[in-house]
């Protein structure tokens, strides 16, 4: 089964689970454009991400998924990476980029992917805090359905969220997805599954995005996740 | 090639005249440089406003790599009335980013016109297009080993020269009014003509960039900030670069002491004694340039209060006000001016001077003294971490360089974020006469209710500041609408005209500094 056929089944189910949705949810069809779920030809996969436990769970999501070579760097926001970093996605190489930053290097990078002619199939704004968290995520056809499984998951785990999402291409109103907390202690839980989602983005996969680890702390602040493919 | 079924088209389109259109492009400019599909266009959508992306979506992008191309694009706009937003690096942050002002226009990005046409190191100027960066600059220069120096603002080398100066953004050198340094533009006009400023339209002319008025009247200013044209080159003259560069910092204690930094430091700006753009920052500009984040020192929704600012400022030696200024020139001249700035600090009796020797490597010194000498660097970006959330968006009122003035807005402008919950995150860029009161609204855009107080909070600086007589100099694309009824009738009369006559299909960034034939109505 396909990781989108997967959300289409889940999606059926939601309004019983008690998940309040306003808007649509979208019929998810299969990915047809890019041929990044092609396994033979998959590149390399590069995560981006800050020093801190968020951008570890999000890797833990990110290496669940398992269907590309991840490499990890850590970013800041030495001019000389960003000016590499632009070079090396107009130089056309196919890669694969995702990651979790923080506000400032991520407005780097995300316009580092745009002067480079790159691809952003997702961009997301998340802040967690006091157990809750929200998310303000602009989505393209390519990261169809990742809205509604993050937020599939989060309820799944009792975590309390608010999700916003926004379709490049798509009509003015956004829609939006909320969950109440249930108690649990799940404050990363949206770190694994963003990972795990975006490292899943194309690819034909079976797997269920991980249980986040029990964080030390609980996890606050503000993030940017992105797709990005050169 | 398949039809576009995006939800998003220009004002007024219909889909198959859109689609006609994007075909048109194609033919003139490859189907690699007409973007139409969500993730093509999602980059350039990454905006910091008090809005919806949506609102600010483009409906697809061209990149055109000549004059000619530009000219055709122009030629095609007009036959189908598709509206096009021009973008250079499009590094715009926080007032608009690369993101057209209205929903489905097409944004025209020149970032593939990029070669440095000239760079004349004994005449002191440059001639570039609209894609080249203060980076490719800043490597020219030291590659070749000019004598020569850049001015350019926090974004330095990612952004450029004619999106900047353009958008009459300032720097913080002694060129750092850049609008002034300007000498020479050629521009695409909506009829396709090209139209080239000052000494530009003689034949075999050699001081294009040497001399700005040319004959009669002179129209380099109406272009900027407008939408009466597309620059595709640009002039402008380059500082030499000084044997001696010395920065300095003025650091005090309160809040209260803006009036006497301020009148102290204005006939040292009026007399040249101090060549530099001056900045003077505010504690938390300081923090979130040193990539402090709030969340260090306090969790609590709204402002952060007093008390906390000033432990801050215990915990890192910041000042409430922080001021950055730099000398240039020979070691006697240095020597000369050092003396007169030093005597008047010390007869003010307050401000705790740091040389850049007391300083060493700490920042915000390091990245203020790089920018002031034409070094880039990427610093500044803190400040998107301070509150964290990805809302930002300048309020940028003129000031007049007076004690009285500017502590009068920093009153003003600190009380209206404080209602709504927001904070003062300010700084003063100190012309000789006036000052760029440049305040970052830091908001989080994950929070509707957070994101629509921002958006209220800028209305309310909006009209609270004209109410006493001030406009901004710049503004974000969401509110260039109301600003420019700030500036009176008449003048907005005479931009449409002008409009009307230059542009009578209104296909060039329709809505930019609110002039759009489309909707506005003559008083």
């Amino acid at each position: 089964m396909s990781v989108n056929r997967r959300f289409v089944l889940k999606g059926a189910a939601v309004s019983s689970l008690g998940l309040t949705v306003d808007g649509f949810i979208p019929a998810l069809a299969a990915n047809s454009e890019g041929s990044i779920g092609d396994e033979a030809t998959e590149p390399t996969m590069l995560a981006l991400v800050n020093e801190g436990e968020a951008e570890s769970v999000f890797l833990y999501g990110a290496m669940a998924a398992g269907k590309a070579p991840l490499r990890v760097q850590k970013v800041g926001r030495d001019l000389g990476f960003m000016l590499d970093f632009e070079r090396r996605l107009r130089h056309g190489l196919p890669m694969r980029v995702i990651g979790l930053l923080d506000d400032a290097s991520a407005t780097l990078i995300v316009d580092m992917a745009r002067s480079g002619g790159a691809r952003v199939q997702w961009l997301g704004q998340h802040t967690a805090e006091d157990g809750f968290t929200r998310h303000h995520v602009l989505s393209t056809d390519m990261s169809e359905g990742c809205s509604q499984q993050l937020s599939r998951e989060l309820h799944d785990c009792g975590a309390g969220f608010k999700l916003i999402e926004e379709r490049q291409n798509g009509p003015m109103a956004p829609h939006q997805l909320t969950g109440s907390s249930r108690g649990t202690n799940q404050s990363a839980q949206w770190a694994s599954s963003i990972g795990y989602l975006l490292a899943s983005i194309g690819a034909r996969t079976t797997l269920a995005a991980p249980l986040a680890p029990a964080a030390n702390t609980p996890i606050t602040g503000s993030f940017v996740s992105f797709s990005i493919v050169a | 090639m398949a039809e576009q079924n995006s939800a998003v088209l220009p004002r007024g389109a219909v889909r198959e005249e859109f689609n006609n259109a994007i075909e048109k492009f194609r033919a003139l400019l490859g189907g690699e440089n007409v973007l139409v599909n969500a993730d093509q266009l999602a980059p350039y959508n990454k905006v910091m406003m008090s809005v919806e992306n949506a609102a600010h979506a483009a409906s697809a992008a061209l990149t055109a790599t000549t004059v000619e191309q530009v000219q055709g694009v122009v030629r095609i706009c007009n036959e189908h009335k598709i509206p096009i937003w021009t973008i250079s690096t499009g590094r715009n942050f926080g007032y608009g980013s690369a993101a057209p002002i209205q929903r489905g226009q097409v944004i025209l990005d020149l970032k593939k016109m990029n070669k440095i046409i000239k760079i004349d190191a004994e005449m002191c100027y440059a001639l570039v297009e609209p894609g080249v960066t203060y980076g490719q600059l800043y490597d020219h220069i030291t590659e070749n080993k000019l004598p020569l120096m850049l001015s350019f603002s926090a974004p330095s080398a990612i952004a450029g020269p004619l999106g900047n100066t353009m958008d009459r953004g300032v720097g913080y050198t002694p060129y750092g009014e850049h609008f002034m340094m300007q000498c020479g533009m050629e521009v695409v006009l909506a009829s396709g003509d090209i139209y080239r400023t000052g000494m530009g339209g003689v034949k075999g002319s050699n001081t294009w960039q040497i001399f700005k008025w040319g004959y009669g009247p002179t129209l380099d200013g109406m272009f900027t900030q407008a939408n009466y044209g597309i620059t595709t080159k640009m002039g402008f003259w380059l500082m030499p670069k000084p044997p001696v560069f010395k920065p300095f910092e003025v650091i005090f204690d309160n809040e209260e002491d803006i009036v006497e930094i301020v009148e102290i430091l204005r006939p040292l700006r009026i007399s040249g004694t101090i060549p530099n753009s001056v900045v003077i920052a505010n504690v938390l500009w300081e923090a979130g340039s040193a990539h402090l984040r709030r969340s260090q020192y306090i969790t609590e929704p709204g402002h952060t209060p007093d008390p906390i600012l000033k432990k801050m400022q215990h915990d890192t030696g910041m000042g409430a006000w922080n001021l950055y200024a730099a000398l240039y020139g020979t070691q006697e001249q240095v020597d000369a001016d050092w003396k007169i700035v030093v005597d008047a600090f010390n007869k003010l009796g307050k401000g705790r001077i740091v040389t850049q020797k007391e300083a060493g490597d700490t920042q915000p010194f390091k990245y203020r003294a790089e920018l002031m000498s034409g070094v880039p660097n990427l610093q500044e970006f803190g400040l998107y971490n301070w509150r964290g959330g990805g809302g930002s968006m300048w309020f940028a009122p003129v000031s007049e360089a007076r004690g009285s003035e500017c502590e009068k807005q920093a009153r003003l402008a600190k009380r209206i974020l404080h209602k709504y919950g927001l904070d003062y995150v300010a700084e003063f860029i100190v012309g000789p006469r006036d000052m760029h009161h440049v305040i970052d609204v830091l908001f989080d855009r994950t929070d509707a209710e957070e994101t629509k107080r921002a958006d209220a909070c800028f209305n309310e600086l909006l009209d609270e500041f004209e109410k006493e007589g001030y406009a901004v100099y710049r503004v974000n694309t969401r509110f260039q609408q109301r600003v420019a009824q700030s500036y009176g009738s008449v003048k907005r009369d005479v931009e449409h005209a002008i409009k009307r006559a230059l542009d009578p299909n209104n296909i060039l960034a329709p809505g930019r500094s609110g002039i759009d034939l489309d909707t506005y109505k003559k008083a």
